[in-house]
């Protein structure tokens, strides 16, 4: 094994907050003294300002891949950051997750615009329609032979969450099939909408106002200048991985169903979790976060309108939990995947987790097992969750649900008993749902004029560097040599009794202001160009450029 | 510690086992980090698994219980202050029991800081030693003579 020299890497390095240089020329004098503003110097607000140097930077940023590259460069192993999958759900954990996405939940009645505007439209489709979806259903519920799904099982018989989510997935292929085609004609932008079947969602984003796990407190009781805020609420990194059954996307976004600035009246809060997310049934892992909303920067159609995604999880819930609890865990799942669609897309815009989104976005999301299906129109007002905005955050987003309705009692003789055609009716409307240009709106005032992804850098070196670190960084792939680790010989026998006074320190741990998963990104051994590759005017260049946003 | 009555470990296919008088108990612990007022905490024998402490809870106890999460912490290793080797605690099983939604659970205040008891307490301890010095003093003017002597 390779002996890697910690005590050559680089030591913390503190930094000045407060930047005066003194005047040099004489036309830079005035009359009157002009003050620097008073800086306050305590470690939290000197801690604060650096942090906010950095958001600043990534707000200068103009391309979107550089952004989202920035937000990793503070750690070359990853950030600390509890995992959030779509399946997964402990008991009771709505006003958690309603904390986390700054959401508020209402009942889908009070949408206005769902109720007036489409309802005639959604009427008139309703005829022509319904007899070819009530056909759909009957064959893949009743004819359509699924024998290869129970015979090539690797892990047994097949559970019924699996049963669940084919339905589910064939029996939206037939809707979508034919929604699609009969509504076309009437509502041209579905022409133009892109279908995304199985996308990889993933986003990252910090919210504050949680208590430290424990470990943490107890190290920061032990630091005398950390002592006072050992039990204060700090920041958590949260990475959400979706996996809906497929997207539709426009270029052009939906339409606001509230203005932004309703968003900020008190009607709308919403619950604060103050426990540590460990306490609930999260666990935590070291990643470095990826904020991808199905698709790579540069595809035209930018926003989302309809996602749709499985709800076989059900099945594995314990009855226990009870019923208003099974209801929770449908609308946790809603807005976590819609939060989790929205967040990346308004990153794809220029937006991030610390520089707020300046209109709102809205998504349309539909959880269905082909019988059973909830409706949820979500808005996001706000992404900025972390630090004091967990507190001081005016707006809030929004989320408008329905409980789970069925869309027929049963299927029984080649026909369909008790259709319901509200449900239909629900589906029709997010489909007629027409998404329009926000006019006078500055849609992307984060990125730069020309340059708004890695493809429009002219500087050919510069743009493959990027284009494939990116690329690198974003595959998730683990990396080749181990993270640092602390073997447990070495807790008992070196850091909880000193029994090993007389060996070399070369352990990490052993050495001073040596903070290995503080590493940087950009802190690794350059690349060597040997003297055959070299180019003909800089045989002096060793080492191969870096261009780090 | 030689334990007489094993608990079977059931596989799928085995025949069930009834054991008697199993090593099941369960101590109420107050949790070092601040949790929901619904989710107790409690140190099981290593030997209970998730459904065992579940049956326990609520048969025994009657306790409705949701969700449990157990974890097998490491027992804490000391230095012996003379020789200096390291021993090692035995290891223990942690349980966290999530009971159903709006009940809660607080753990008790064992040694309250009662100022008035604490008082009482000290008054009570004046009287028994003034007690105690009368006795004295009638005791060294009369020595050997027991002290339940009186007429």
């Amino acid at each position: 094994m390779g002996r890697f020299r910690w005590h050559h890497c680089r030591t913390t390095i503190r930094r000045s907050t407060i930047r005066i240089k003194p005047l040099k020329y004489e036309q830079e004098y005035t009359d009157t003294p002009q003050y620097p503003p008073i800086l306050d110097i305590s470690y939290k607000a000197r801690k604060q300002r650096m942090e906010n140097q950095w958001h600043e930077k990534i707000k200068s940023i103009k391309t979107v891949e550089e952004k989202l590259f920035e937000i990793n460069m503070p750690r070359y192993y990853g950030w600390r950051s509890i995992m959030l999958r779509e399946g997964s759900i402990p008991y009771d954990s709505l006003p958690f997750v309603q904390h986390v996405t700054r959401t508020h939940l209402r009942e889908f009645k009070d949408l206005a615009p769902y109720s007036t505007n489409l309802e005639e439209d959604a009427n008139k489709l309703l005829g022509q329609v319904k007899p070819r979806i009530e056909e759909a259903l009957i064959f893949e519920f009743k004819y359509r032979s699924r024998k290869h799904e129970y015979l090539h099982n690797e892990g047994g018989p097949i559970t019924a969450e699996k049963l669940d989510n084919i339905m589910g997935t064939s029996i939206l292929q037939q809707v979508n099939r034919i929604l699609l085609g009969n509504l076309s004609k009437k509502v041209p932008h579905l022409v133009k909408c892109q279908v995304e079947t199985d996308p990889r969602i993933e986003s990252f984003w910090s919210v504050g106002g949680m208590n430290p796990p424990t470990f943490l407190r107890k190290h920061k009781e032990n630091v005398p200048w950390l002592k006072d805020e050992a039990g204060e609420p700090i920041d958590r990194w949260f990475q959400y991985l979706g996996s809906p059954i497929f997207h539709l996307r426009h270029e052009l976004p939906l339409p606001a169903v509230v203005q932004m600035n309703e968003s900020e009246s008190s009607e709308f809060d919403v619950p604060f979790f103050s426990y540590d997310p460990k306490v609930i049934g999260f666990h935590d892992d070291r990643r470095l976060g990826t904020n991808i909303p199905g698709f790579w920067p540069g595809d035209p159609c930018e926003f989302g309108l309809l996602s749709f995604h499985h709800r076989g999880h059900m099945h594995q819930r314990l009855l226990q939990y009870g019923e208003e609890d099974r209801a929770d865990a449908l609308h946790v799942q809603a807005i976590l995947a819609s939060f989790g669609w929205l967040l990346p897309q308004a990153c794809y815009q220029g937006f991030s987790t610390f520089n707020d989104v300046t209109y709102p976005l809205v998504t349309q999301t539909v959880i269905t097992n082909g019988k059973l299906w909830s409706f949820y129109v979500y808005q996001l007002n706000t992404t900025l969750l972390h630090g004091e905005h967990t507190s001081n955050n005016p707006r809030h987003n929004l989320c408008w649900g329905t409980p789970e309705l069925k869309l027929f009692e049963a299927i029984e003789d080649g026909k369909v008993i008790g259709f319901n055609d509200d449900v239909l009716k629900y589906l029709l409307k997010f489909y007629l749902n027409t998404p329009k240009v926000r006019e006078g709106v500055e849609m992307k005032p984060y990125l730069g004029d020309v340059e708004k992804h890695i493809a429009d850098i002219t500087e050919d070196k510069r743009r493959e560097w990027l284009e494939a670190e990116f690329k690198h960084m974003y595959s998730t792939r683990p990396r080749h040599v181990l993270p640092y680790e602390i073997y447990q010989w070495e807790r008992i026998y070196k850091i909880r009794h000193k029994t090993r006074p007389l060996e070399a320190r070369r352990r990490p741990f052993e050495l001073k202001n040596v903070h290995p998963f503080m590493r940087r990104y950009d802190e690794h051994v350059p690349k060597y160009i040997p003297k055959k590759f070299r180019e003909p005017g800089k045989f002096r260049q060793k080492f191969e450029d870096t261009y780090y946003p | 510690e030689y334990i007489f009555s094993r608990y079977p470990l059931y596989q799928r296919g085995n025949p069930q086992q009834r054991i008697f008088l199993p090593n099941f108990w369960l101590k109420l612990v107050r949790p070092d980090h601040k949790q929901p007022p619904n989710i107790v905490q409690f140190i099981v024998s290593i030997e209970m698994t998730k459904h065992d402490i579940k049956n326990y809870l609520e048969k025994i106890y009657n306790i409705p219980v949701v969700d449990i999460r157990t974890v097998v912490a490491m027992g804490k290793t000391k230095q012996d202050e003379v020789k200096g080797y390291v021993t090692k605690e035995d290891d223990f099983k942690v349980a966290f029991v999530t009971l159903p939604r709006g009940q809660k659970f607080e753990f008790p205040d064992l040694f309250p800081k009662d100022e008035k008891k604490f008082e009482s307490d000290a008054k009570t301890l004046e009287e028994t030693k003034k007690n105690h010095r009368k006795f004295l003093e009638k005791s060294n003017q009369r020595p050997g003579v027991p002290g339940w002597y009186s007429f």
